[in-house]
């Protein structure tokens, strides 16, 4: 027995060398994130897919990216977060539309186990482990302040804003009606609150520049509205005794700003928030840790004069939109 | 027999596997670090290799994509001298083919847009600003040149990104001082995706003074999510360089001021397979620890342990020599050696010593011959007395008694030189030493025998009683004045056999007793009971011998005690 005792010693040590030689633990499966926003089509979520796709690549994620229609429709929302809890997403990337309805599925969502990341727009869930967007009351003291800075003399503004449920576009009202405010010679001459599709919202800043024509600062909260304002006020030959401050890039609104239409515009960086969104999700799921609660993604105001400037041409043209 | 000294400290194995383990473990650290360091220098130099390769082919690369761009601005140039319709033509059809160049443009010696041509697209009425084209620029520079990453901005609602080749026509062909090429990126951005240095690496272009002019990333990095350090890039000559984290390939293209830069990681290119490396350096060298002490360990047991089975003989030899049966130990030739050496001395200390035990014999045997040598003067001088005595007095008969009584004495006495005799014969030489001494001593005493018949077989001590009943006549009765009176006895008890003389003389004292069996004394009597006692102890153990218990005036009984011997001889060899 004692003879013995070598050879098993011999043993162990040629099993435990031949473990060493063996593969080790194969890759982990790709993880599974969902990128649920408000609409699919506006130039600003396109910039949001496009960040979120980069992130998606160089982490090795499975990204699958819904939005319904219209960007008024939270139970499509609500519809698309079960869906892709069904599906098997381990984190969604969201934009909510209404702030308070989109809560109870992202409350669901997160009691199966899924990560939460907000983008854009917030949503009233405790389960949301970080938001990453702009900040939007600054945002609207930014459009505020650009009219301000724009227009000597009394203000008259008229605001084009969206969906009373959508959190962003209601700290940017509240940001802009603050900054107006306090300046003391702005007062807020109508406020027209419309739907977020360009059409709509054409229809309505007309209505609200016919109605209240004493208006010559008018402010439009995010993309689409934006879009709709540029054109009325070039529908109705305005573009030179209305200072019109818009948000986001659009080819209509640069178009715009290039012939007066548009006079500023408060740009968002939707590539960031995509990207980060994406990013912060896998570093949930990797549970890397270090995630900020809030992560603020840079706004600037591009006017005509910064129009093409480099810093202007990189926040307003996205650079793969035109590729291949 | 203790022995701490021996037996504590450790063992030959354990020492011999300890110092293979350290010398091993020592040797194996010092190889595996000074590997690992070649390894990594040798890692990284490859990666730098690798990244410069990869770079250069980049390079070559854009530059054939540069020589292209300079062939078809050749072929625009060419173009501005044919006639408009001809050139839309034949620049139309140049569009199609490069997907890649946006737009054509031409401007007038005052930097005015003259004509573009772009597939589908004519440019708007009120350009803001042409980014496109830069008069100052293009004035300054002899040649033709190429602009930093732009939007095109002359369309409407299409905003490209471009880098813009601008060239002045050295005749003004067509009204044209200047023709521009707008260059998407499409056709360098497939090569540069493509390239992967590592898992991670990548390579960028940037002019000279450090603007980025294609990123695989170039969203990202306008983004402000990623930054490269190109003004410390653009100092630096072409290529590479690595630190802790990085490394850097630079080259430039040729016949232009672009520059690729490879980016790549060491983490990754090097880092991970050095780890590798450690890792398997690591089970190596725990295999090859694992087979030194497996190896010494086997050793050690191949030369400890006969050497132990040696030490455990050596100590059986020690206990008990005379048992001890040598048998031959395995292992090594050392080993082999010793245990025949130990053998030999084995047999050598066996045989001394049977050689000292029969000396000792034979010197007990001369020294037996020696005493009995002491005793027959003494008797035949006194018997010898009393004939001589008798014949004095004219007991005739007697005498003759008395001389027959002493040959039948002697003659058992010689017994052929045997020491031991049987009983029945001791007992009739009693008889007639007691015969002789009544004669001598007028019947002053009576005796009487009294003998276990079964005894007479076995054997005894020549001359064992005679000198008792000497000492109990001379001392005992000798001094008494009534009649006395002699018992001898002879009995079995147990496995030994019991000689029992009892007087009914004098006695002693304790003292005398013990002077009569310790002392050497002077006296012959005194001598003749010590020689008996020796005698028998020299013969058969301490014991045997002796026992005298004496009362004064009341007698002396004296026992001696011997084993049941057989035969002559049987006690010799002991």
């Amino acid at each position: 027995m004692k003879r013995n005792r070598p050879s098993v010693l011999c043993l162990a040590l040629a099993l435990c060398l031949l473990c060493a030689c063996a593969p080790g633990p194969a890759s982990p499966p790709r993880r599974s994130v969902a990128l649920i926003v408000k609409s699919t089509d506006s130039e600003f979520f396109l910039s949001v897919f496009a960040g979120a796709r980069a992130a998606a690549v160089e982490y090795n994620l499975d990204l699958t990216i819904s939005g319904p229609e219209t960007e008024e429709d939270y139970e499509a929302q609500n519809r698309m977060i079960a869906q892709a809890v069904e599906g098997g997403a381990e984190a969604i990337v969201f934009s909510a539309i209404d702030y308070e309805h989109n809560a109870p599925a992202i409350d669901a969502a997160a009691q199966r186990g899924v990560r939460i990341v907000s983008i854009d727009s917030g949503v009233g869930s405790a389960h949301v482990s970080s938001y990453i967007g702009t900040d939007n009351y600054a945002a609207g003291r930014m459009a505020a302040q650009a009219a301000l800075e724009g227009v000597e003399g009394a203000l008259h503004v008229g605001i084009v804003t969206y969906n009373e449920g959508t959190a962003n576009g209601q700290e940017r009202v509240r940001g802009a009606q603050d900054a107006l405010a306090e300046s003391g010679r702005a007062q807020i001459a109508g406020v027209a609150t419309t739907l977020v599709d360009a059409e709509r919202a054409q229809i309505d800043a007309a209505g609200l520049l016919r109605a209240h024509p004493e208006i010559n600062v008018l402010l439009a909260l995010n993309e689409p509205t934006s879009v709709g304002a540029a054109r009325a006020v070039h529908q109705l030959g305005r573009r030179d005794d209305l200072f019109f401050v818009g948000f986001d890039s659009n080819v209509v609104t640069i178009d715009g700003l290039q012939h007066g239409c548009v006079d500023a515009l408060i740009v968002q960086n939707p590539y960031a928030m995509g990207y980060l969104g994406v990013r912060s999700a896998y570093r949930l799921l990797a549970q890397q840790g270090g995630l900020e609660a809030v992560v603020d993604t840079s706004t600037q105001i591009v006017d005509r004069d910064g129009l093409f400037t480099m810093d202007g041409q990189k926040a307003l043209f996205a650079f793969d939109r035109y590729q291949d | 027999m203790s022995r701490p000294a021996s037996q504590s400290g450790p063992r030959t194995s354990t020492i011999l596997v300890a110092m293979v383990a350290v010398l091993a473990s020592i040797i194996l650290c010092c190889c595996i670090v000074l590997f690992l360091e070649r390894y990594r220098s040798a890692m990284i130099q490859n990666a730098r290799t690798g990244s410069a390769q990869a770079v250069s082919q980049v390079s070559t690369t854009v530059g054939g994509y540069l020589r292209d761009m300079e062939q078809a601005m050749e072929l625009v140039e060419r173009s501005m001298w044919s006639g408009p319709d001809s050139r839309d033509e034949l620049l139309s059809t140049f569009l199609e083919f490069r997907p890649d160049v946006v737009a054509v443009t031409s401007y007038s010696a005052a930097g005015e847009l003259l004509d573009c041509w772009s597939l589908g697209r004519a440019p708007k009425r009120d350009i803001l600003r042409n980014l496109s084209f830069d008069l100052e620029r293009a004035r300054s520079s002899s040649g033709p040149y190429m602009t930093s990453p732009h939007v095109v901005t002359i369309f409407e609602s299409w905003y490209p990104w471009v880098v813009t080749m601008t060239e002045p026509l050295p005749e003004q062909g067509g009204g044209a001082a200047w023709v521009s090429l707008d260059l998407s990126f499409s056709g360098i951005s497939g090569y540069i995706n493509n390239v992967s240095i590592g898992q991670r690496g990548y390579c960028f272009l940037m002019d000279r003074a450090g603007n980025i002019v294609y990123h695989p990333q170039q969203q990202l990095l306008y983004a402000g999510l990623k930054s490269e350090d190109t003004a410390a890039l653009a100092a630096l000559a072409d290529g590479s360089y690595a630190d802790d984290t990085v490394i850097y390939s630079l080259t430039s293209v040729a016949g232009s001021d672009w520059r690729v830069v490879g980016v790549s990681y060491v983490d990754e290119l090097v880092d991970r397979s050095v780890r590798e490396m450690i890792r398997l350096s690591l089970w190596l060298a725990a295999l090859v620890l694992a087979a030194a002490l497996l190896t010494s360990f086997l050793l050690s047991q191949q030369l400890s342990r006969p050497l132990r089975g040696l030490a455990s003989a050596m100590e059986t030899f020690e206990s008990d020599a005379d048992h001890f049966a040598y048998r031959p130990v395995g292992g090594a030739r050392e080993v082999r050696e010793l245990s025949a050496s130990f053998g030999h001395m084995v047999v050598r200390i066996q045989q001394l010593m049977s050689t000292v035990r029969q000396e000792e014999i034979d010197l007990r045997k001369t020294e037996l011959k020696a005493l009995q040598a002491q005793i027959d003067p003494h008797f035949l001088y006194n018997t010898l007395d009393s004939i001589a005595w008798m014949c004095e007095q004219g007991r005739t008969a007697d005498a003759v008694k008395m001389i027959h009584a002493l040959a039948r004495l002697f003659r058992i006495s010689i017994s052929r030189g045997h020491e031991l005799i049987p009983i029945a014969r001791e007992i009739e030489h009693a008889q007639n030493y007691l015969e002789i001494q009544k004669y001598r001593y007028k019947n002053q005493f009576t005796y009487s025998f009294d003998v276990d018949p079964e005894c007479l077989d076995y054997y005894c001590n020549k001359i064992t009683l005679q000198p008792i009943i000497e000492n109990a006549i001379l001392h005992g009765l000798d001094l008494l004045v009534e009649e006395g009176r002699i018992d001898v006895r002879v009995c079995r008890e147990g496995e030994d056999i019991l000689f029992c003389v009892q007087d009914n003389g004098v006695g002693m004292g304790p003292e005398q007793v013990r002077s009569i069996l310790e002392e050497d004394g002077q006296d012959r009597a005194g001598i003749g009971i010590k020689n008996v006692n020796d005698r028998l102890q020299i013969y058969f153990g301490r014991q045997y011998g002796l026992r005298i218990v004496s009362e004064p005036d009341a007698g002396t009984r004296v026992e001696i005690r011997m084993p049941k011997v057989r035969e002559e001889g049987e006690h010799e060899t002991k």
